[in-house]
């Protein structure tokens, strides 16, 4: 759902939005994309989806087009050839999207500062709504992660940062 | 005549979701069904390491190195911790030298199951991923309470380990196992005997003794297909000259071979740790470690979970690493792919590089095929291409 | 076997085609070989199935010094036999061991994308691990390649 039609009665866009943020919250989608990383942070971001974390129950659902996501969830330092693409997967994703950085990489090149084939941390390359440190960080910290960005959406704290 | 037509697809392996676009990596060319040549291109998780590596001194290498790859990091800490001690002449005290070999096995488990999890869910058994996944949860918990982390251990230190083995954590540690080798029965049951599993793994990318001793191979895939080749045995290190394992090896070489070969190393490696943990020598953790290594040059090799990890070290007696160079398992194996699965149907290739286990650290999963004289219809779609993969599979 | 027996039968298949021949360390020979004569040694091992080849590292010794060197280590069980070919740092030409050894493709695009070292007659001479618009060369193992350092990153906050 893009944005609310204007010039619709005000009641209706109150309406709207909050069925927006409420789809948001409840069944936000998942886009995971890894730019470089060594696969720890991958590796607990799929356990998350196995039977002791499941974080399916919290309505996350991970899937794979970044057209139909409303969160990406990033590892990695980002490499110089990942850079590119991690800006298109960025642009796909519609309005309003959120972006949440994985991994002590993903926040700011963690190890891999300074070598010669990595840019150091996802936020130089795409706006980043939350950091997840860690290396790799625990599943149920992920899952914290993103349950505090989406109760954040709740309150309306999070400022959506468009491309 | 039509020129060569390029299609797209995705093969289905590795924990990352399959629909991550990533640009082409591995190229096919095809005729008709038949694979008439393959090459490969890297570089999406090229970080330079190596030259990293020669910009820290020794202990920090060791925690850079660690991070080759998420699912190996013990393996790779302790091939250059033990090259760079022997390098320096320093000898770890054996109870050190058996906590690492526990955490070896430890890795092992862990990396196989999760390996038997993911080749799972690309089969279409997504119950058997989450079953090896729960499971796999046991061997993360002792991990964790042993070292107090799940993945990147960072036990290792030049000259030792960091965390030691107290009599709680033996008994975490043996009842995990026991749970994991009841476990473990089940899990060769079904690679043994269940119709479905084996209709999509008996015959599937065979490689003969000859070819994969040729191609040099190495790991649980090429011990499958009836090569006797394992660091554990042919070239003992850390204290399995006194705890040793058996090598594990099929002749089938086909996936269901590489299925069994690994689940059977699972059971080896919990009997070495539960001896290890029975018999551990009494001793200190660790020794001191010179800030400067003398100069020298070493070859450090040991049996990662995908196969033998080779090191070479050189120091001109500074306190950075002149020069470490890795060579992971994965690109030994990438090798021989590439090379053997020219004459074989495109269909087997999927299960082909899922059954080297690949580490992603190194490989990106996207696939050109170049296929000669084609009409230019359109590539398959994601889901077209899921779904043909499980008639691909198929003998 | 044992490691000792291995080695000296591998001296014996090349020891001939070979120049210096030293012991770094227990397990391990290195045989010093000239370009032109690689291809006639890995020939020789490769006939005899000795061992598999394991790797192939690109070693620049420093500026001062001027060499590179290509090493190419066979192992067999615990024995580690490595072939050392000393080449000058401009114009490093090897002659490449595909023709022997097919799946030295990935070891050979290797040294040549990270030390320039030309290695002649190889099928595949793409880069491996570097992206095509790296830029061209620019060898980043050698010693001269100095890492840049990262600029002051600018102030970043996370989402208000």
């Amino acid at each position: 759902m893009s944005d609310v039609p204007a010039g619709l009665p005000k009641a209706w866009t109150k309406m709207l939005e909050g069925l927006k943020t409420w789809s948001r919250i409840y069944s936000p989608w998942a886009i995971h994309f890894n730019s470089g990383s060594c696969n720890g942070c991958d590796i607990e971001i799929l356990a998350t989806l196995t039977p002791r974390y499941d974080v399916e129950r919290f309505g996350i659902k991970l899937q794979g087009s970044p057209r139909h996501a409303d969160v990406l969830i990033c590892t990695g330092p980002v490499t110089l050839q990942a850079r590119d693409r991690l800006k298109r997967v960025y642009d796909q994703m519609p309005d309003p999207k959120f972006v949440i950085a994985v991994g002590s990489c993903a926040t700011s090149g963690g190890v891999f500062q300074g070598c010669y084939n990595v840019v150091g941390g996802i936020d130089q390359v795409i706006p980043v709504n939350a950091f997840i440190p860690g290396c790799p960080p625990r599943p149920e910290a992920i899952i914290d992660g993103v349950v505090k960005l989406l109760r954040s959406l709740q309150v309306k704290k999070v400022t959506e940062k468009t491309g | 005549m039509t020129g060569p037509h390029v299609e797209k697809f995705i093969v289905p392996i590795g924990p990352q979701h399959p629909a991550l676009k990533e640009p082409a990596h591995f190229e096919f060319s095809v005729d008709g069904e038949t694979v008439t040549s393959a090459s490969v291109r890297f570089g999406y998780v090229h970080r330079g390491l190596e030259k990293g590596a020669e910009n820290r001194n020794w202990a920090q290498a060791l925690y850079l190195l660690e991070r080759v790859c998420g699912i190996c990091s013990h393996a790779h800490s302790t091939v250059y911790a033990l090259g760079v001690e022997r390098l320096a002449g320093v000898s770890a005290p054996p109870r050190a030298q058996a906590i690492r070999q526990i955490l070896l096995e430890l890795e092992r488990i862990h990396s196989h199951m999760l390996w038997v999890g993911v080749a799972a869910h690309e089969a279409g058994y997504d119950t058997l991923f989450m079953y090896s996944w729960r499971d796999r949860e046991t061997v993360m918990d002792i991990l964790e309470s042993f070292t107090g982390n799940r993945v990147n251990y960072s036990a290792n230190v030049l000259g030792g380990v960091k965390y030691d083995l107290g009599p709680a954590q033996a008994d975490s540690i043996l009842s995990g196992l026991d749970y994991l080798e009841k476990r473990l029965h089940y899990y060769l049951n079904v690679v043994n005997n269940d119709e479905s599993f084996l209709g999509r793994t008996r015959g599937v990318g065979t490689m003969t003794t000859e070819e994969a001793e040729n191609l040099g191979a190495i790991g649980p895939v090429v011990r499958a297909s009836g090569v006797h080749r394992d660091l554990r045995v042919d070239a003992p290190y850390l204290m399995y000259a006194d705890f040793p394992v058996t090598m594990i090896t099929a002749t089938a070489g086909d996936l269901q071979a590489r299925f069994v070969v690994r689940i059977q190393e699972l059971f080896e490696s919990t009997r070495n740790i539960r001896a290890l943990v029975e018999h551990l020598p009494e001793g200190e953790l660790s020794v001191r470690f010179p800030r400067k290594v003398r100069a020298g040059e070493t070859v450090s090799r040991i049996e990662a979970p995908r196969g033998g990890l080779f090191y070479f070290i050189k120091s001109d007696g500074s306190e950075n690493p002149f020069r470490v160079k890795v060579r992971t398992p994965s690109l030994r194996n990438f090798m021989s792919v590439i090379v053997g699965v020219v004459g074989h149907q495109l269909a087997d290739v999927p299960m082909i590089l899922a059954g080297i286990d690949p580490c992603f650290s190194c490989n990106d999963r996207t696939v050109i095929v170049h296929r000669e004289g084609s009409d230019g219809s359109a590539p398959p779609s994601e889901s077209d291409s899921r779904k043909d993969s499980s008639s691909w599979s198929k003998p | 076997m044992t490691t000792e027996t291995l080695l000296e039968e591998a001296v014996q298949l090349i020891g001939d085609k070979a120049g210096g021949q030293s012991v770094p360390e227990p397990g391990r020979i290195d045989l010093t070989v000239e370009p032109a004569r690689l291809l006639e040694c890995v020939n020789a091992l490769t006939t005899a199935h000795w061992g598999y080849l394991s790797a192939i590292t690109g070693l620049d010794l420093g500026p001062q010094d001027g060499h590179l060197e290509a090493l190419y280590h066979f192992c067999q069980k615990a024995a580690v036999l490595t072939l050392r070919v000393s080449l000058p740092r401009d114009g490093a030409v090897v002659p490449s061991v595909c023709g022997l050894i097919p799946s030295a493709t990935l070891f050979e695009r290797e040294l040549m994308e990270m030390f320039g070292i030309v290695c002649e007659g190889t099928p595949d001479p793409r880069r491996l691990f570097l992206s095509d618009d790296w830029p061209q060369g620019v060898y980043p193992l050698r010693k001269d390649f100095i890492v840049p350092v990262p600029a002051n990153r600018p102030e970043k906050g996370t989402a208000e």
